[in-house]
């Protein structure tokens, strides 16, 4: 059951406060009891290529979880219910978001997070709130390394996965390359400076990192640019819908070398700005996310349900947020409480990858979240060929040293 | 490097000459009426949005799409004129102004009602890329250029071949003498409501093909609308055409040859430089 509760403008906060009270898990009486869970996500602006599949993926585990009979908690059942509220991928908005659905709407557990700038804000201040947070695509590496007991992360931090491509563009035969990306964000400087290193390793260099604004679409200039520094390779990181801009216009430009990518996103959301000819040949090396090939059955059923409850194909990122809610469940049919985080969260802690999970998580000392609350996948080499995305290869990526040198950075 | 640097100003050519669409409907307005027409900028990207749904619906490529939609901008330039500017026509300025930015939030929320907040790609079916010498122009580009160029030569004939363009430029010169020489003012400012915004809906519908529609690209639309007005002087038709294609070739050569990073600041950095060396603009005359 997947609710939406936008303004309450008609209902002070007085009584708006009273009236979650009343609703809430632990007031009402009954058999049947109801779990309501936060998600905040970028439901609409340019994080929405990410928040919406999110918010799909984690109605889809709500319907399932529901439909088996809901959650048992301490002899008492739980059906969800999921209360969303739209960041719009701003950092400002995200924390209003966050606080509305703590203070108004009495939400213990967080969920969905897509994206690096909101996600880093709320993770500033979620550890002083007595609620658990489940993070999903954002990659920004600070949101595990704040010090933060009640947040655990699903998709790996963008440099761990940056190093992993470097290795892989370096063995590819690139001696020289050009970047260009939204690289005013963190996240994306993250995966570069981790790419950058092992790419130097391997004998590459970096000839010139062109910038474009959240926002921009015209990157002629830049291409035009790197058009005449005439590389080996090319390097693109940004969101989708800018990444498949600069795809369109460097073929437009008639650049003819390997161009490479950070971005995820599926087929339809390239398509919608650029032709299968523009696409040739691309290659995304990001989180070995949904990929059937790679994943087997978990990501087909996952995948068949998605294609029917929404009559469209899920985006690579979607299982992060599907997973969060099968975590959640699990923790807390083991700590036994829907009300006590901190026994819920050292329940997080001693979870193995959970078995519903569509993604392969590589888990540390047996673990789904290492003691950072971050958990691993595996890295991927993907190639746009004709009309789609294919798995190429796995790009070798080592979750246990990354752990602890995560675990170095922490507060 | 000559390459790339012809390139970088084919690439400029084509943004400035869409600067121009837009520009050309804001100093007209501006020379008639004397008013900031800040929702320019929501009115374009209407047309975009018009222009997605008429190809949408009917199944048109872009071109027939946007010659049915820039109409459809014509009429809503004449309802903003008739139902927003006439009724403060003889009020201080400061209320046209006030009125000019509430009608531009109000068209943004309209589009974002009607259309959502997701970005809109217009297809066009342009794709081929022509390469002379090393210079890659995309067809789309090229036609893109091209109808710019005919929409202005279009809009300049009007203005000085025809009788109500004369009527314009009197009303333009010299307000008073005009009513007195019996030219219909109210006539005058309807129609350059409509050209302007026609002009206006062709330059989002070409946008919307070249990048895509979506919220907040108003905003870019008018600042660089005004940029282009300041550098070529406010009301100038001329000044307008070579503001235009000076602030798209500066943008391109900035991002190019200094740095990406930079690109959207020149054209608050040509404004501040003209207002302070030549406040009357490029083509404009010194009072």
């Amino acid at each position: 059951m997947v609710k939406i509760i936008r303004e309450k403008r008609s209902l002070g906060w007085v009584g708006a406060l009273a009236l979650a009270g009343a609703l809430s898990a632990t007031a009402s009486v009954g058999a049947e009891k109801v779990l309501k869970i936060g998600q905040n996500d970028a439901l609409s602006g340019p994080g929405a290529v990410y928040g919406l599949p999110q918010q799909k993926a984690v109605a889809i585990a709500v319907d399932q979880i529901n439909a088996a009979g809901g959650i048992k908690v301490g002899g008492d059942n739980y059906k969800l219910e999921v209360i969303l509220s739209d960041d719009k991928a701003n950092p400002t908005e995200a924390t209003n978001s966050v606080r509305r659905l703590i203070d108004r709407d009495n939400v213990k557990f967080l969920a969905g997070f897509c994206c690096s700038g909101p996600t880093s804000a709320v993770a500033t201040f979620i550890g002083r709130e007595d609620v658990i947070m489940l993070v999903g695509t954002a990659a920004e590496r600070s949101i595990t390394t704040l010090g933060n007991a009640n947040l655990f992360r699903t998709r790996p931090p963008a440099d761990y996965t940056g190093a992993a491509a470097g290795v892989f563009v370096a063995q590819k035969g690139a001696k020289s390359l050009a970047v260009i990306g939204s690289l005013d964000a963190a996240i994306y400087q993250q995966y570069l400076a981790a790419f950058e290193t092992e790419f130097t390793k391997g004998g590459g260099k970096i000839l010139a990192k062109e910038t474009f604004a959240l926002g921009d679409r015209d990157m002629t200039s830049q291409l035009t640019k790197i058009k005449g520094l005439n590389p080996d390779a090319i390097f693109t990181l940004g969101y989708v819908e800018q990444v498949a801009f600069v795809y369109r216009q460097s073929a437009e430009l008639g650049l003819k070398m390997p161009r490479y990518g950070f971005s995820g996103g599926n087929e339809a959301q390239f398509m919608k700005v650029a032709t299968q000819e523009q696409m040739e040949g691309v290659w995304d090396l990001r989180p070995t996310e949904l990929t059937i090939e790679a994943l087997g059955p978990t990501a087909k059923a996952f995948v068949a349900a998605y294609e029917k409850k929404f009559n469209e194909y899920p985006t690579p990122n979607a299982p992060y947020a599907y997973d969060q809610i099968y975590v959640l469940k699990h923790a807390l049919e083991k700590a036994g409480t829907v009300t006590d985080t901190k026994k819920v969260a050292a329940a997080i802690r001693e979870l193995p990858p959970v078995p519903e999970a569509v993604l392969k998580y590589a888990p540390v000392g047996g673990r789904m979240f290492d003691e950072n609350g971050q958990a691993y996948i595996s890295n991927g080499a993907f190639q746009w060929k004709k009309d789609k995305w294919v798995y190429i290869a796995d790009l070798p990526s080592d979750s246990a040293s990354y752990s602890k040198f995560l675990r170095t950075l922490r507060k | 490097m000559i390459v790339e640097l012809i390139q970088q100003i084919f690439n400029g050519l084509v943004m400035g000459s869409v600067y121009v669409l837009v520009a050309l409907g804001l100093t007209v307005i501006f020379g008639i009426l004397g008013v900031a027409h800040f929702a320019h900028g929501s009115v374009a990207m209407f047309g975009g949005y018009v222009t997605y749904f008429l190809a949408q619906k009917f199944g048109l490529t872009l071109f027939p799409a946007m010659f049915l939609a820039m109409p459809v901008g014509a009429l809503l330039g004449v309802l903003i004129e008739r139902l927003a500017y006439r009724p403060v026509r003889d009020a201080p300025h400061i209320n046209a102004f006030i009125i000019a930015l509430g009608l531009s939030l109000l068209i943004d929320k309209v589009n974002l009602l009607a259309f959502g907040a997701d970005q809109v790609v217009i297809p066009s079916p342009y794709r081929r890329v022509i390469e002379v010498g090393g210079v890659a122009m995309t067809e789309l580009r090229l036609y893109i250029l091209t109808t710019a160029i005919a929409l202005v030569v279009a809009m300049g004939l009007v203005i000085q071949k025809t009788k109500i363009g004369k009527a314009v430029r009197a009303v333009a010169q010299n307000r008073p003498a005009a009513i007195l020489m019996g030219v219909n003012v109210e006539q005058v400012s309807l129609v350059v409501f409509g050209l302007s915004s026609a002009l206006g809906i062709a330059a989002g519908a070409l946008i919307g093909a070249l990048f895509a529609v979506a919220p907040g690209v108003a905003d870019g639309l008018t600042i660089k609308g005004f940029a282009v007005l300041i550098l070529g002087g406010l009301g100038s038709f001329p000044g307008a055409i070579i503001g235009g294609l000076v602030l798209g070739v500066s943008e391109s050569l900035a991002a190019g040859l200094i740095s990406s990073a930079y690109k959207d600041v020149i054209a608050f950095l040509i404004m501040i430089v003209v207002l302070l060396f030549r406040p009357e603009g490029l083509m404009g005359k010194r009072s």
